[in-house]
């Protein structure tokens, strides 16, 4: 599918959207941009338990109203310019949460459990307390102990990178999995960004037990090199240039402003992966 | 620093450090940032500690041992390992806790009891300095135990009581009841010193303070009395140790 009309079609105003990668690899950036250029607001957004620029971008894009993430930053880079200036200014209402908690929350949302207890350590934290939406108080009905339990996470969308699918929507997760694997069965619908396609005899065979079947996904986009600046596991590496340059220019809310217009709301997508693979290119030259 | 004739930085010192505190047999997790508690882990490998197993943050990747040391903790070159535990099963061994050894963790603040915070300074709803989040954090106390290691050590890193509780540390005193707790923190290591906790106040102590520096000069650098106690000097990396480490530090990550 066209990633506009995929965007448009399955991702409506005021979603809860959740969004796949760790750190700066495999963030689903073509789908992220594509969001931002359609100026689509995302009601709450989810990440998995380390999030960068799939996140940053959207709240500086002014896009998100509350968020659920245990870490927005960008890890030996430093912290992530937008998501801080948008919590420090009281513009982004976060709700607070742990890595376990949302990962075990969407294993309740993928099996279809109402809510589950925290795992060990979350109960000695100020986190829980400052999140009633998520944590609530419950009682061990074989022991009678009281702990903390976090609410099933079922977002309405997830947005997921992956390196190949075939004609039916069969994707492989053939690299870190992170938490993807269980955000995309937790998700209502899933909308996959892959580099490229391929026939459908080679997906289970090279990963097996690591591929997505084409069942939970609703729309695949091919963009090669979409993953950029992040890395794309089996194809590119992190562009940290073009990172160090963001966590500059991102600093300034005019500047960032320029920045959004120049490289996403002005550049159709596109555009922008021939823009990144002459990029890509002009650095491999340099290194031959 | 002198060792003999090879000159150590201070990450180097330090990685040398956290690696002669790893036992035999231990199972660490490390967390972002992972390049020094990478390095001490294959150090202490190395040295005195073969079946020493380590797990890197989010790739989940075990005992990874790439050409050199990775500044992010889901850097594509920590797929070259032994196994590799997709992260939603490294939560479930966290919480489960009694396969888990050491966890090593940090933050933006740093309390006298070992508490750990990465979420916020100030207010919460209105933070001076909003933090990354706490991501694996609240583990800690699950783990056996944890090493708390900062490249940042300064009266607003280490505070008498964090802003926000992210990553606990000891309970704060004798009536303070908390369940399920072990070793907690065994461990600090900063720029300029290693530090314990006083077993009956469980407050930090100095241990050593590395060559070079002074002892007033950590405690000016610490924003609360620390609980007192005899202060060595840290013993400096040896030859053995300094070669073995630039071994698995081929491109001097430690070195910059």
């Amino acid at each position: 599918m066209e990633l506009g009309p995929a965007v448009e079609r399955w991702i409506p105003p005021g979603s809860f959207v959740a969004v796949g990668g760790m750190h700066m690899t495999a963030a689903p950036m073509s789908l992220v941009r594509e969001l931002v250029r359609r100026e689509v607001h995302i009601h709450r957004l989810l990440t998995s338990p380390s999030a960068s620029l799939q996140a940053d971008l959207l709240i500086g894009a002014g896009l998100v109203s509350e968020i659920v993430s245990p870490y927005v930053g960008f890890e030996h880079l430093g912290l992530a310019p937008c998501f801080r200036r948008a919590v420090e200014g009281g513009e982004l209402r976060v709700l607070e949460c742990d890595e376990g908690s949302i990962t075990h929350a969407l294993h309740a949302g993928a099996g279809g459990l109402p809510f589950i207890p925290c795992p060990p350590g979350v109960d000695l934290t100020d986190i829980p307390a400052m999140n009633p939406e998520l944590y609530a108080r419950a009682m061990d009905p074989f022991t009678g102990e009281e702990g903390w339990a976090v609410r099933a996470l079922r977002p309405d969308v997830m947005l997921l990178a992956c390196h190949e699918a075939d004609e039916d929507g069969n994707v492989t997760l053939d690299r870190f999995p992170f938490t993807d694997r269980v955000m995309a069965l937790a998700s209502k619908r899933l909308l996959v960004q892959v580099e490229r396609v391929v026939q459908t005899a080679q997906i289970a065979v090279r990963s097996p037990g690591m591929s997505i079947p084409g069942f939970l996904v609703s729309a695949v986009v091919v963009t090669p090199g979409g993953c950029h600046p992040t890395a794309s596991p089996g194809g590119y590496e992190a562009d940290e240039g073009w990172l160090r340059e963001y966590l500059q220019v991102a600093r300034d809310p005019e500047a960032f402003g320029e920045y959004l217009a120049r490289t996403v709301v002005d550049v159709p997508e596109a555009a922008y992966l021939e823009l990144v693979a002459s990029r890509r290119a002009a650095a491999d030259g340099a290194t031959r | 620093m002198k060792s003999g004739t090879v000159e150590a930085t201070t990450a180097e010192l330090m990685a040398v450090v956290m690696a002669r505190g790893f036992r035999d047999g231990e199972v660490v997790v490390m967390g972002a940032v992972p390049a020094l508690p990478l390095a001490a882990c294959r150090l202490a490998r190395a040295l005195h500690a073969p079946a020493l197993a380590y797990i890197v943050g989010g790739s989940g990747a075990v005992n990874p041992e790439p050409d050199a040391l990775p500044a992010s903790s889901c850097d594509l070159a920590l797929a070259r390992a032994p196994s590799v535990l997709p992260l939603t099963e490294v939560v479930l061994l966290e919480g489960r806790g009694d396969v888990l050894d050491v966890f090593c963790a940090g933050g933006l603040q740093i309390d006298a009891h070992g508490n750990c915070n990465l979420v916020s300074v100030g207010d919460w709803a209105r933070p001076a300095l909003r933090g990354p989040g706490t991501v694996g954090l609240p583990f800690l106390p699950a783990v056996r135990r944890s090493v708390i290691f900062t490249m940042t050590h300064d009266p607003r890193t280490f505070v008498e009581r964090v802003d926000f509780v992210s990553g606990p540390g000891h309970p704060a005193g004798p009536t303070e009841d908390r369940p399920y707790r072990r070793e907690g923190p065994t461990m600090v290591i900063t720029p300029f010193a290693s530090l314990d906790f006083e077993p009956e106040s469980r407050r930090m102590r100095l241990v050593s303070t590395h060559p070079g520096i002074h002892e007033e000069e950590v405690r000016r650098a610490t924003g609360f009395e620390l609980a007192p106690g005899p202060v060595a000097e840290t013993e400096p990396p040896s030859q053995e140790e300094l070669a073995a480490l630039r071994r698995v530090d081929p491109t001097g990550v430690l070195r910059r």
